[in-house]
């Protein structure tokens, strides 16, 4: 009998050992994926942080620029600086043939006269003198330069020439190439060269959709859970809406998008891939989110709140307004918060009303097309280039950083508005 | 109290029958509760005390599936009738419950929120008067003054319940229905409520559901006592208490059931 007994305990505890072993052996394995993604992610997104310029001496020569004498700031801002940087890039090395010209050419983005038109109208004293010019350097020599691109390939493998990386490294030696904290990534719109590609504007559009989103589906949800909640009387119809909205918050998103596709664009001629319909298609998407949370906390209210208040003599409505809906708030809030994360991470939806289309404007109104930063993912993902590939990772930086910061901030308003009953 | 020898009668119940659903809750019951005395109903769980408590300030309304039938006459107005508005109604019957329920706000905040709803004060002044002798009703005034802008879920127990009783004579109620309201205090905290209980009667009527023979013995004038939905007996305490005429009466009170 004893021995039986102590059989029984040794199970006991071996059961428990058991599956706590079980336990951390799944904990170890989820962290040990997240650790491998957000390692991979940053191992490959943080050079894009950095960009690659040539340092190039320009000789602001008026005659190249057609300029006639003490030309004013209109004149400069016609000139023609095509020749102008071009005969720059030529004089690094005077002896190239004419296909190693158009090599140099290449070696910096095509957006470099505007570089250096930049310059002199910043300081039109310049005319006549010579300045080293800060260029951008292509996308291909910016991989090379930050050790991404492997040189030892066969040469017609190669979208770098051997002209080119001859002259690249002399360039490195002569301290002419530099790298500098890529503040365009943040302030240049997308754009079909890597070098200059930037997140501007898909931020922008996921900022606005968001805020349309919030504008919309904020007021509908709450309004339409505290009525359920508190007012709607108790019956099969109002059994048959709360299922409905449940069903609707496991809809997959891209249902949303062909009904905003459908409803929105076709019917309602809504200008096409712009954050307003975006935001209106996710706050579709969003409201069954909020709705679900802001009753689930109208219901973690304690009766005897309720009670308190109408035995006081307040109405229905005053009871409601004064004392269930502040204490909710907390609760809908963070909901709220969360269900906007995940609208901020929709990509189908968005593809689908045509937020994919390639946005090389900084939107400034929900009017204006815009990509969104998860389609921009998308829209990277695909492309070829090498100097994408670093974008990609650090969209997603950008992107997991927003979401983040949106967590944090619904746990602290959960924590700092969550009041304490008997 | 007594006018020229006549006990006066503030709410008089007839015939009140209660439903939930299809169960009958409460069986025609005729009681009537005399004005600025203290009125007990005793009986066991699921008597049908509370729900008849309840009833008096229509508290019932918030459950769905309860009914009400029969009258219940409180200033010569059925309060079940269609044209009483319960607001008005829950101004002038004030209730304490079970298990204190301040409001998650502050002190000054849980007694003046009544007076608030129902316009009761025009200054800032006025108001503070009100708070301030609503707390010193309630006997709580010395124990807060200092911290009337503190959380009044932050009192301890017995505080929390004198400051419930606080907010429900903040509005001047006629009459105060208590739903067993020391069942989850300790022996201390229970004496000072019923002591005030004793010097709330000279202004408002009260009444007390108990599950405590003795506590009823001690607060009250009258008593009522309820059993399986029925009131068998009622009249004043100590006849109640002493000589009782029903045999059931007498079964719970010597504590040989419930």
């Amino acid at each position: 009998m004893n021995k039986n007994k102590e059989k029984l305990l040794n199970s006991r505890y071996r059961a428990e050992k058991r599956f706590q072993f079980y336990g951390k052996s799944a904990i170890f394995l989820a962290l040990l994926f997240l650790t491998i993604f957000i390692f991979k992610i940053f191992s490959t997104g943080y050079t894009a942080f950095q960009k690659t310029w040539l340092i190039v001496p320009v000789t602001f020569d008026a005659e190249t620029m057609y300029l006639d004498e003490n030309p004013s700031k209109e004149d400069l801002e016609d000139a023609d600086y095509f020749d102008l940087a071009l005969q720059t890039m030529f004089n690094l090395d005077k002896s190239a043939s004419e296909k190693q010209q158009n090599d140099l050419k290449r070696m910096v983005s095509y957006f470099f006269e505007r570089e250096i038109k930049r310059e002199l109208l910043n300081d039109p004293s310049l005319i006549g003198k010579t300045k080293d010019v800060y260029l951008t350097a292509s996308d291909d020599l910016d991989q090379v330069f930050k050790g991404n691109y492997p040189r030892d390939l066969p040469e017609d493998q190669r979208r770098v020439t051997d002209y080119q990386l001859k002259i690249f490294d002399q360039l490195v030696e002569q301290g002419r190439v530099e790298s500098k904290f890529n503040l365009s990534f943040f302030t240049y719109p997308d754009s079909r060269e890597a070098e200059l590609a930037g997140i501007a504007s898909s931020f922008m559009g996921s900022i606005f959709s968001i805020l349309v989103c919030l504008v919309i589906a904020f007021p509908v949800a709450v309004l339409a859970a505290i009525y359920l909640e508190e007012f709607a009387p108790k019956n099969r119809f109002t059994d048959f809406i709360e299922v409905n909205i449940n069903n609707l918050a496991a809809v997959p998103s891209i249902v949303f998008g062909l009904l905003g596709l459908g409803i929105l664009l076709a019917v309602f001629h809504l200008p096409r891939s712009t954050p307003l319909v975006g935001g209106i298609t996710l706050s579709l998407m969003t409201l069954p989110t909020i709705i679900i949370a802001c009753r689930a906390s109208l219901k973690a209210v304690p009766p005897s709140i309720r009670e308190a208040a109408l035995a006081m003599g307040a109405s229905k409505m005053q009871t409601t307004m004064h004392h269930t809906v502040p204490l909710s708030m907390p609760g809908t809030l963070s909901g709220t918060i969360i269900g906007l994360a995940q609208a901020l991470g929709e990509t189908a939806p968005l593809i689908l009303i045509g937020m994919v289309a390639f946005v090389n404007t900084i939107p400034g109104s929900p009017l204006d097309p815009a990509a969104s930063l998860p389609v921009q993912i998308y829209i990277w993902a695909e492309s070829a280039e090498r100097g994408f590939v670093e974008k990609v990772s650090a969209c997603i930086m950008v992107l997991l950083g927003f979401l983040i910061i949106m967590n944090l901030f619904a746990q602290i308003i959960r924590h700092k508005f969550e009041k304490k009953w008997s | 109290m007594k006018k020229n020898g006549v006990k006066m009668i503030k709410i008089n119940s007839k015939n009140v029958d209660v439903f939930y659903g299809k169960k009958q809750a409460l069986f025609n019951i005729n009681l009537d509760i005399e004005e600025n005395q203290v009125t007990a109903l005793i009986g066991p769980s699921g008597c049908g005390k509370s729900t008849f408590l309840r009833c008096l300030n229509r508290m019932n309304d918030v459950i769905d599936i309860c009914r009400v039938k029969g009258q219940i006459i409180i200033n010569d107005f059925d309060i079940n009738d269609k044209s009483c508005d319960v607001v008005r109604l829950r101004e002038k019957i004030g209730m304490v419950f079970q298990k204190p329920n301040p409001f998650p706000k502050t002190i000054y905040e849980n007694i003046s929120y009544g007076p608030t709803i129902h316009g009761m004060a025009q200054s800032k002044n006025e108001m503070d008067e009100i708070v301030e002798n609503s707390l010193k009703k309630a006997a709580l005034w010395e124990e807060v003054k200092d911290r009337l802008h503190e959380p009044g879920t932050g009192l301890s127990g017995g505080q929390q319940q004198r400051l419930c009783i606080a907010r429900a004579i903040s509005v001047k109620p006629e009459v105060i229905l208590m739903d067993e309201p020391c069942s989850a205090l300790d022996p201390i905290a229970t004496a000072q409520i019923e002591e005030l209980i004793d010097e709330l009667k000279k202004d408002h009527t009260i009444i007390i559901v108990t599950h405590s023979m003795a506590q009823a013995a001690r607060v009250s004038q009258n008593t009522g006592f309820f059993h399986l939905g029925e009131l068998i007996e009622h009249g004043s305490t100590d006849k109640i208490f002493k000589n009782p005429e029903n045999k059931r009466t007498q079964d719970y009170i010597t504590g040989r059931f419930g």
